[in-house]
């Protein structure tokens, strides 16, 4: 640390008396050795990790020659060690986050290391899903239990991937229902987390982490009205962006903040794809009857995330009012009016064009007003995919298309030159 | 009680399950190859690959069809008995099968409905819970090349041998003529070493 170079030659010059240089000396002490706490944590559940995933990826060998016996054994090893290693931690080292994390993400991969020896032994078919299906319920105490963050974070990814293969990469594929159970179940531990530790980096990896997951596994629900899921992840989506717009995440960084990212970027990939006819020309020939509609598991999963986002919206619009000029705030709701009319008329694959536009000229406005340039320029970015969208679009004319470029491409110059001329006017 | 020894004692039951859960597999099994009868399944293994549990050879059955009446009766992935009897060349022949268990007296094995068939006559396929049969991964890509070569030649019978009680079954080896293919993959690798 520089300053504590500088330290001696201050008091010498008696700018600083000896007790401040003390101080300063005994807070950059204990700074340190918080980050070397904190090293000491990750470094110990990365090793945990790494021994875990290199067991199985052992035990995949398939030990031919080894007697039954023997592989039995070793089935139980690793178990019996990463119990024990938890045993000792609950006992006697309660307070250490390094070996409790360690022996927990230790003890997740053993559990599944061992099912997997056993299923090699009597060469069990089992299917990939039920697989980690039990191996997940199986650690989920771990998470409560020896209060491990690591192990939260590995079920997430379990049960995400239990989700996909059971009813993304399985042929013929089933319903995995049970993820969204198993989904509510972690929560409390998100919670706790949010409570004690706000600003964790565990907190930051949940915050990513969380809404990856439903994102991937929300197109699972997806039977015969599937066209109906663009609905429920407008709503999923519009919920994220103002989950990551509330008070708790306004203060944080962007880096932490997976909500809006996700949110953002999955409200204007939507509204993007939509903004071809295929889409809507497909949808009224589609013949969605109301009554066979209602009882679909698209329909449903549409009906709860619309009907949480709009709470959500609600409850943040009394904070602050109802703001206009922010589109994306309410641009699921719109959506849901623009569905309906696309259901039956034509209209629809224009008022999406439409809406993507307001978002962008909305967006480059409020950048330009609060003169930040990253609003601003993303504002720019949603224009100009939009316009590389249109790019491809065969039912607008050449010169349509070209004017439509041209006007981008000065937006985008004009834009951020004011911005800039500004910026260097209130320097001087 | 306080709560560090309520955590103890609730972690000491979570470790009994995640002992029990394997101790389960491995008794049942050990059950059925023990007093379980062997029934042996004709084959066609290829070389597939589980990111857990390893390589492993993926078994096809020649015996997994039946005549059935009526399609709408069954479902796809719907759990069903299969009853079982030894034909006269000695390989298992599917005799019926039936959405009730069967009394213990017969010789049958859960499944699951593959898919329904559906052209003159509609006929039902059965997925099996005994389609993998693991290997050490130097050894796989053998056993394909051994399979490759067998499967051209009809003299050879290719099989897995199963052991089943109560409608559970564990696959006990694939043998190609009589042997092991895990000491065919053997001798080969080791004479290709020499």
């Amino acid at each position: 640390m520089s300053i504590l170079k500088d330290i001696a030659e201050l008091v010498k010059s008696e700018i600083i008396s000896r007790e401040t240089a003390e101080k300063i000396e005994n807070y950059y002490k204990q700074k340190g050795g918080q980050s070397q706490s904190r090293l000491f944590v990750i470094f110990g559940i990365l090793g945990a990790i790494l021994v875990g995933l290199g067991v199985l990826l052992i035990i995949a060998h398939n030990w031919d020659e080894l007697p039954k016996g023997w592989k039995t054994f070793f089935a139980f090893l690793p178990l019996i060690a990463g119990q024990a290693l938890c045993f000792f931690t609950l006992t006697t080292k309660a307070d250490s986050i390094a070996l409790r994390e360690g022996a927990a993400a230790f003890l997740f991969f053993a559990v599944g290391g061992s099912i997997s020896i056993v299923a090699q032994i009597y060469n069990i078919s089992g299917d990939l899903s039920g697989f980690l299906l039990t191996w997940m319920i199986l650690c989920l105490p771990l998470i409560y239990l020896m209060q491990s963050s690591v192990t939260s974070l590995l079920y997430l990814v379990g049960i995400t991937y239990y989700a996909g293969e059971t009813s993304y990469w399985t042929y013929p594929s089933s319903e995995s229902y049970y993820y969204w159970l198993l989904l509510l179940l972690a929560l409390p531990h998100y919670y706790s987390l949010y409570k004690r530790n706000p600003e964790s980096n565990f907190m930051i990896f949940h915050n990513w982490l969380f809404p990856l997951s439903v994102t991937i596994t929300l197109g699972t629900v997806a039977k015969s009205n599937e066209e109906l899921l663009f609905v429920a992840y407008m709503s999923l989506f519009g919920l994220f962006y103002l989950v990551g717009n509330s008070v708790f995440f306004q203060n944080q960084k962007s880096r932490s903040n997976g909500y809006l990212t996700l949110g953002a970027l999955g409200t204007i990939s939507i509204l993007l794809a939509l903004s071809f006819d295929w889409f809507w020309e497909k949808l009224q020939k589609g013949n969605l009857f109301f009554n066979l509609v209602i009882t679909s598991p698209e329909f449903i999963a549409s009906s709860i995330l619309t009907l949480l986002a709009v709470l959500v919206f609600i409850r943040q619009g009394k904070r602050k009012l109802f703001d206009v000029s922010k589109p994306m705030d309410y641009a699921f709701l719109l959506f849901v009016i623009i569905f309906i009319i696309g259901m039956h008329f034509y209209i629809a694959g224009f008022l999406v064009n439409l809406l993507v536009l307001t978002i962008g000229v909305l967006t480059i406005r409020r950048g330009a007003k609060e003169n930040h340039l990253g609003i601003l320029n993303y504002g720019l970015l949603i224009m100009m995919t939009l316009s590389v969208c249109k790019f491809f679009d065969s039912d607008l004319s050449f010169v349509t298309r070209g004017l439509l470029f041209v006007t981008a491409g000065i937006g985008f110059f004009v834009a951020n030159y004011r911005m800039l001329k500004r910026r260097k006017e209130h320097e001087y | 009680m306080n709560t560090k020894n309520k955590v103890l004692i609730v972690f000491i039951l979570v470790s009994l399950v995640q002992l029990f859960i394997p101790a389960k597999m491995i008794f049942d099994r050990e059950d059925v190859l023990a007093t379980g009868k062997e029934f042996k399944f004709r084959t066609q293994p290829i070389d597939p690959n589980d990111p857990f549990r390893g390589k492993f050879v993926s078994l096809q059955f020649s015996e997994n069809s039946i005549l059935i009446q009526n399609q709408i009766d069954w479902l796809n992935n719907e759990t069903v008995f299969v009853l079982l009897t030894i034909s006269n060349d000695g390989f298992a022949k599917i005799q019926s099968v039936s959405k009730i268990k069967p009394l213990e007296t017969v010789d049958f094995v859960k499944a699951k409905v593959d898919y329904i068939q559906n052209s003159d006559s509609t006929w039902l396929f059965i997925e099996y819970p005994f389609t993998r049969f693991y290997m050490e991964e130097n050894k796989a890509p053998m056993a394909e090349i051994v399979y490759n070569e067998t499967v051209l030649d009809t003299n050879i019978s290719t099989y897995g041998l199963v052991s089943i009680k109560d409608g559970e079954a564990v696959l006990k080896d694939v043998l190609i003529n009589e042997t092991s293919i895990q000491e065919i993959v053997k001798k080969r690798n080791s004479s290709s070493n020499q």
